[in-house]
């Protein structure tokens, strides 16, 4: 029997490996970064328990779909970045769980599950196996479409983050989307939605005009974006993901410019970025009239607000430099957040939907990286997260540790990708090749669609967390 | 009476001329010479004249096309800065000179930002330079109402490539005649 100890004991081993490689090369690289900035070097791999997801049993379903679930759920806990991914020996495959012999395998989380037919879908049955205290964590069923149904894999990544969420008590990623537009050679571009594990990509609205800076609601129904029609004009459109309907939230007059919509969470209204005399602005819109929240000369814009939707941080060029400021949701109490410094531009923010950390990109060597501050620290470290590249327009997933961006080789590339980021232990993964001619921007993650997949119908059959001693944070 | 005659035909000549200019907005001269069927003995300076009427249309159509080309002029901006360059205000000089001998005239004004900057940034810069443009025309005494100013951000680059002297080129204001373009009179013309 292990107890806590062993776990601590198995993650300091990578600890220690962790911080004497990260530091050597950092040293170097530190030099030439703007004043204020640090290249992340609290990377850590460090303290990933180890986890293993049995092949789920096919009990009277075909095979294929017990893999196919099984699999989906492996991949988003894989790339959860949360865990120590273990291989399954044949021999423990199958069978009843032993949990000295998986326990001898250094594995501290054992999933299994077991698929039936429910009606034209499945009903699948998931554990959450505590290997060290030899007992069964959490147990509960789902129901789950059809394979070839359009939810079938939202479906599934739900209980891959209700897995997550059984083993730290915090939001998972996996039932999500990411939005983003395309800029397609030549100049047009589209509107495109993927799912967080890079499949089920699609177009969701035409080359007939510009469209920029998606944006989710607070539930993940809907998105907001820019549109920019060629003969002229701006309009903020919404877009209903569930039906594909879209209408007009705000029209312009004349050429009035709308940029950079955002909803406000826990609000109906939307702020965007408006021209209000010689100075943009940020206003914020209830469907019926706009108030400006913002101030200052030059270029206000990007808002983007905390999760209690009681503050925002903003892009503003008021003192001749772009700068991320933090404010209250009203507009008081703006702070600039970014450290002052020569020929450093700080652009795009994105709030944390977990916390007070702020995403955005900055100018590092004459090209844009990704960059993080803390809201509630104003005026404190910037760490630097990219170093290869130029990568921009970051946004959070709704986990509060991945972050979504761009990235090209260089900006003469042609090209431009859509990768994700680990905050926590620096793994990065490819989500969306651009592919020639095309640049993936702009992208926008969603919060979790868990609540939207309407076929989900999820309860507890029983959970044995209440009883067991291992509560604590892992 | 030779003499009498050809100044008579001149002067005719001019006036056809002159009128012909103030109708062409509805009739552009063509500036052909009459059939040679219908007036077989039609003299030589009539044909002179006739000359000099399509010359004198030519020289208009030359000065119209100077005129659309001083106003469709682009200007340039430095880097991730909306500012009127000193270098560029002759080129807007000579528009204020011909949006002032052409009051019909109103312009679009489209803002353009190179691809360095942030791509939801630069659709503001490309805005903020139409902007900026438009205000130092429009400081001359000419009614803002004859601009309107739009921004392509970094979309619609002038040179597609990722050179120093592509972004000097993609930094700019282009200008579109929306009205008045037809027979654009030379600046301190005779109106």
């Amino acid at each position: 029997m292990q107890t806590t100890m062993d776990k601590v004991m198995r993650a300091s081993r990578f600890l220690f490996v962790a911080a004497a490689l990260a530091a050597a090369p950092l040293a170097a690289q530190q030099q030439d970064l703007p004043p204020g900035v640090m290249l992340e070097t609290r990377y850590s791999k460090a303290g990933r328990q180890t986890l293993a997801v049995r092949p789920f049993e096919a009990l009277g379903a075909p095979e294929t779909a017990a893999a196919s679930i099984a699999g989906i759920i492996r991949n988003d806990l894989t790339i959860s970045d949360r865990f120590q991914m273990a291989f399954v020996p044949q021999q423990l495959a199958t069978g009843e769980i032993d949990y000295t012999q998986w326990n001898g395998l250094n594995i501290v989380w054992l999933v299994a599950g077991s698929v039936t037919p429910a009606g034209s879908g499945f009903q699948i049955s998931v554990t959450l196996h505590d290997v060290v205290y030899g007992n069964a964590r959490q147990t509960q069923t789902f129901s789950l479409p059809d394979l070839a149904h359009s939810d079938f894999r939202m479906a599934v990544h739900a209980v891959s983050d209700q897995i997550v969420r059984w083993i730290s008590n915090q939001p998972g990623m996996a039932a999500t989307r990411i939005a983003f537009v395309r800029q397609n050679e030549g100049g047009t571009y589209d509107l495109l939605v993927v799912d967080s594990d890079g499949e089920n990509m699609r177009r969701i609205s035409g080359s007939a005009s510009l469209v920029y800076s998606p944006s989710w609601s607070q539930d993940g129904t809907k998105v907001v974006y820019t549109v920019h029609l060629e003969e002229g004009g701006w309009r903020l459109m919404e877009r209903d993901m569930a039906t594909g309907a879209t209408r007009t939230v705000r029209e312009a007059t004349g050429e009035e410019q709308l940029l950079t919509p955002s909803y406000i969470p826990n609000t109906p209204k939307i702020a965007y970025a408006q021209w209000a005399g010689a100075a943009m602005q940020v206003f914020e819109f209830d469907g019926a009239q706009a108030r400006p929240i913002t101030d200052g000369r030059a270029m206000s814009m990007s808002p983007t607000f905390s999760a209690d939707g009681q503050r925002f941080a903003f892009l503003s060029s008021r003192t001749g430099r772009q700068h991320i400021y933090a404010a209250n949701a009203d507009g008081r109490n703006a702070i600039v957040v970014t450290p002052f410094g020569e020929s450093v531009e700080y652009s795009a923010p994105d709030w944390q939907p977990t916390g007070t950390r702020l995403v955005f990109h900055g100018a590092s060597r004459g090209t844009f990286q990704i960059m993080m501050a803390d809201a509630a620290r104003p005026g404190g470290q910037i760490q630097q997260l990219t170093s290869t590249g130029r990568n921009e327009d970051p946004s959070w997933a709704p986990d509060g540790r991945h972050i979504v961006y761009t990235s090209q080789p260089t900006l003469s590339a042609g090209t431009a990708s859509l990768y994700v980021i680990d905050t926590v232990t620096g793994e990065i993964r490819l989500l969306v090749s651009g592919g020639a001619g095309a640049k993936l921007r702009l992208a926008a993650w969603s919060p979790s669609l868990a609540g939207t997949v309407n076929t989900l119908q999820a309860h507890t059959e029983n959970g044995t967390s209440n009883k067991s001693p291992s509560k604590e944070m892992r | 009476m030779m003499l009498r005659r050809a100044m008579i035909l001149i002067t005719a000549g001019l006036m056809l001329a002159a009128c012909s200019r103030r109708q062409e907005p509805e009739q552009p001269q063509p500036a052909e010479p009459p059939p040679p069927t219908q007036q077989p003995t039609v003299n030589q300076d009539s044909i002179d004249a006739a000359r000099r009427a399509a010359e004198e249309a030519a020289r208009r159509e030359a000065a119209a096309r100077a005129a659309r080309t001083t106003l469709e002029e682009m200007v340039f901006f430095d880097y991730d800065d909306s500012s009127i360059r000193q270098d560029q205000q002759d080129v807007l000089n000579r528009k204020v000179a011909l949006l002032r001998a052409n009051p019909a005239v109103t312009l679009r004004i489209t803002g353009h930002a190179d691809e360095r900057g942030s791509l939801e940034y630069n659709l503001a810069l490309g805005r903020a330079r139409a902007n900026s443009v438009r205000d130092y025309i429009a400081g001359f005494g000419l009614q803002a109402t004859r601009f309107t100013t739009d921004s392509m951000g970094e979309d619609r680059p002038l040179d597609p490539g990722h050179t120093e002297s592509a972004y000097e080129r993609n930094r700019r204001a282009e200008f579109a005649i929306t009205a008045g373009g037809d027979n654009l009179m030379p600046p301190g013309g005779d109106r």
